[in-house]
């Protein structure tokens, strides 16, 4: 058997009142790839961020080949031989590409207090070279680069001094499929050199396709630790979930006539930079997706419905003539919206479930002297918070406490609390997991069938695939083709029109 | 499944986290209850005795304090309320005195801070600088012309002005204000909106907030307030010098921390931190005066405290995600 590289022992974290983590033990060896998988609030990150020193330990070990490990920062743990690649943007804007790549090292670059700045960019754009990524130049400023860009700079950042535990969190679902390409080639190599990655994602199949051992966790609790060649998407699903997943999935109807009936007209939409002349038709009952690569400008098609795009030419008109111009116009007229930046545009992070899910419809919760009422708000944020059944203590607590999933769920149910005719929703699924998708998708498809018109922006062509009645798929700010639903369209036919 | 037990936990840890957070927000309370009992200790209860006297301090302070209390709340700050008191006050006491006109100088009062404040937001929301940068200048700005206008003489009131300087007059509109903006605050829209735009701007926005005409508005209100404090101020002081109004700013920051105000606003304002704040800043600053102390030591004393509170309210958690 291979050897052990590291244990994890009766660890333990809590935030507040959460049981983060609870006395989770299990091994990691020498030579894998070691998916963490669990569903929302499972403690996945937590674990692996008391590893790498961004959490602190409440209690419990780390024993890296033999020795244990306590970083205090992610510098410590550099040293140690851990590194991390984290879901979000992990560069820092700034700074230049190899400065970000040798941050907490500069060290290595000083000659009596003074920084060889050239010795540094030479040596990154080394690396960056050795790596393919050639087309990125060390001594750019980071900003210059696109999201997926600086996914890459992380990969050399945290894979360059060959480290013995390298942790990618939930990055896959930030990456477009050429990234993730690049990534898992990195993820290969790293194991043939007999390195360990601990690899986080939500992605079931892509878990299994490129892990070597899987260890399940669910609610801070320890559950598994299988080999994936023994393992099916749905054992993993039941591990997870701690139960049989039933049902459908995504939606299982084919065939159906979309309405005539049309809801909101999008003309010539234009958004320097972003999107060029879109135009289409959103029609009563119908779900339309839009697909592509991240930079297509796919995103802003959801800001320019909402009337929250700086610089929009064009108009979106309603069916009665209403023109959406900003958002209090759009919200009034039953339009509904969820950024993909969840945590800055969806969620006002600092306040409570209960006033996030009230916001839009305080004028409906006034007593009769017109002031709000205090048990009214209560009760609706109650109603609708235990309609999307939301993971919380009461509706007091802070949406920042929440994880992903039940964010999205406090975003969804303010806005079935407003009862909006047309939604649009930008990457509805990111980073949730399996139980809340299905929610999701199931909500979505009951809405569709009461008459509401959705618009879904995504990445994942398989929800596109599983939930549209018609795709549009963008490409550099156009429109370049149209699918409909049909139980034939795969992903290729998607992917064909996307590059 | 271990729900049950779990559910029964969570629950009990609820109740022990509410417990805490109840006594938390109890603090600033009990530190007013506690700072009174020690000065009317140290001054042998000198402090009880002249309380009409330490009372006549604190109106102005408290009704400026609603407005920077809005503005807080939101996330902003304001650094030209001194100013704002200032020519405010001048303008009550010029009109008083060459009208004759009590409710019209109550008026100008107002419209002239409503001015300044609607100067504040605008360099604030359209040219999108930075809160306190743009009432820093402000604040000199109008202090300047408060200079100007009473290089030759302060600016006097009329007799009949100076003849309403009664408590009974002073506390009813402060109550009025405190009353309006409570139901302000926790019963209407605007409200709540406030607590969103300073708990995450951009997300208030996407949830259908005008938020750059509520950020406007929010400081042509908090000037209005002190336009309406500068009436209550002029009943008091009778004219006004150069320095008329200065230190105001300060005060308010100090008072609102005082009593329990996140310096970043929020989710976690409460109307209560108003009442209390300006409370405990009067009367400390009026305890201290009655020890003796000079301005100089005041002032160190005062630093000290403000640095203490800030530390312990400043909301660090909040900023903590788990995932």
């Amino acid at each position: 058997m291979s050897e052990v590289r590291l244990q994890v022992q009766n660890l333990c974290k809590t935030f507040g009142i959460t049981k983060a983590v609870q006395n989770v033990s299990f091994n990691i060896n020498k030579g894998e790839v070691h998916a963490l998988i669990g569903e929302n609030g499972s403690g996945k990150s937590t674990l692996t961020n008391m590893l790498t020193g961004i959490y602190s330990i409440d209690s419990g070990h780390f024993i890296l080949d033999g020795k244990e490990v306590h970083p205090k920062n992610q510098v410590e743990a550099n040293d140690e031989g851990i590194s991390i690649i984290v879901q979000e943007l992990g560069t820092l804007s700034g700074l230049t590409v190899a400065e970000n790549i040798f941050l907490g090292h500069e060290d290595r670059f000083v000659k009596y207090g003074i920084k060889n700045t050239g010795a540094m960019n030479r040596e990154a754009q080394k690396l960056l070279n050795q790596y393919g990524f050639d087309r990125i130049r060390a001594g750019a400023m980071v900003d210059e680069y696109n999201f997926e860009d600086r996914k890459l700079v992380e990969i050399v950042k945290a894979t360059y001094f060959n480290p013995k535990i390298v942790v990618i969190d939930e990055t896959t679902t930030a990456l477009s499929q050429e990234g993730r390409e690049e990534l898992y080639k990195h993820m290969n190599r790293i194991r043939a050199e007999g390195n360990t990655v601990i690899f986080i994602s939500h992605d079931l199949p892509e878990v299994l396709r490129m892990s070597d051992t899987i260890t399940v966790l669910r609610d801070g609790v320890y559950i598994d630790t299988v080999k994936s060649a023994d393992m099916t998407e749905d054992g993993l699903k039941k591990l997870m979930v701690g139960r049989e997943v039933t049902g459908d999935y995504y939606r299982a109807d084919y065939g159906g006539e979309i309405s005539k009936e049309v809801v909101m007209s999008v003309k010539n939409v234009t958004v320097p930079g972003l999107i060029r002349n879109i135009s289409f038709d959103l029609h009563k009952g119908e779900i339309l997706g839009f697909g592509g690569l991240s930079e297509s400008g796919m995103h802003e098609i959801g800001k320019a419905c909402f009337g929250a795009s700086f610089d929009r030419e064009g108009s979106v008109t309603l069916a009665d003539g209403t023109a959406i111009n900003d958002i209090p116009t759009a919200i009034r007229h039953s339009i509904a919206y969820t950024s993909k930046d969840r945590d800055n545009e969806s969620v006002v992070m600092n306040q409570s479930i209960g006033d996030n899910i009230c916001l839009p419809s305080l004028d409906t919760l006034k007593n009769g002297a017109g002031l709000l009422s205090d048990r009214k708000m209560k009760a609706f944020a109650n109603e609708y918070a235990n309609e999307m059944s939301v993971k919380m203590v009461n509706t007091d607590q802070f949406v920042s406490d929440l994880s992903g999933g039940n964010k999205q769920k406090v975003v969804l149910a303010r806005w079935i609390g407003k009862d909006s005719d047309i939604l649009v929703l930008d990457s509805p699924t990111r980073g949730i997991d399996i139980k809340v998708k299905q929610d999701i998708y199931q909500l979505m498809d009951k809405m569709r069938k009461n008459g509401k018109s959705i618009i879904m922006i995504s990445e994942e062509l398989m929800e596109l695939i599983g939930m549209c009645d018609r795709i549009l798929i963008m490409k550099d700010g156009e429109i370049s083709g149209e699918l409909m639903r049909s139980p034939e369209l795969d992903e290729n036919s998607l992917i064909a029109k996307m590059v | 499944m271990a729900e049950q037990t779990k559910a029964v936990s969570k629950e009990e840890e609820l109740k022990k986290l509410s417990v805490m957070s109840t006594v938390r927000s109890f603090l600033p309370l009990i530190g007013l209850v506690a700072v009174f009992i020690i000065f009317n200790v140290l001054t042998g209860g000198r402090m009880i005795k002249n309380m009409s006297l330490v009372m006549s301090q604190v109106y102005v302070t408290m009704i400026a304090s609603t407005g920077v209390f809005f503005i807080m709340t939101m996330g902003g700050l304001d650094f030209s309320q001194g100013s704002i008191l200032g020519l405010s006050s001048i303008v009550v006491c010029f009109v008083s005195k060459q009208y004759g006109n009590i409710p019209l100088a109550v008026v100008a009062g107002i419209v002239v801070g409503a001015a300044i404040g609607a100067i504040n937001g605008f360099f604030y929301v359209n040219r999108k600088i930075k809160s306190f940068i743009v009432t820093i200048c402000t604040m000199f700005l109008f202090r300047g012309i408060i200079k100007y206008l009473t290089s030759n003489a302060p600016v006097q009131g009329s007799t009949q002005l100076m003849l309403m300087n009664t408590d009974r007059l002073k506390m009813i509109c402060t109550l009025i204000v405190i009353v309006i903006g409570y139901a302000v605050f926790r019963f209407t829209k605007f409200g709540v909106y406030l607590r969103a735009i300073g708990a995450g701007e951009k997300a208030a926005k996407f949830a259908g907030i005008r938020t750059d005409k509520m950020k406007f508005l929010i400081y042509v209100l908090s000037g209005a307030i002190t336009g309406f404090a500068a009436f209550v101020n002029s009943v008091k002081v009778g004219s006004v010098t150069a320095t008329g109004g200065s230190q105001l700013e300060t005060q308010i920051l100090i008072a609102l921390v005082l009593g329990g105000m996140p310096i970043s606003g929020g989710a976690k304002a409460r109307f209560m931190n108003v009442i209390i704040g300006s409370l405990m800043y009067i009367v400390l600053s009026a305890g201290l005066n009655m020890l003796g102390l000079t301005t100089q030591t005041m002032q160190l004393i005062q630093g000290i405290v403000f640095l203490i509170f800030v530390a312990v309210f400043a909301d660090r958690q909040s900023l903590q995600v788990i995932k």
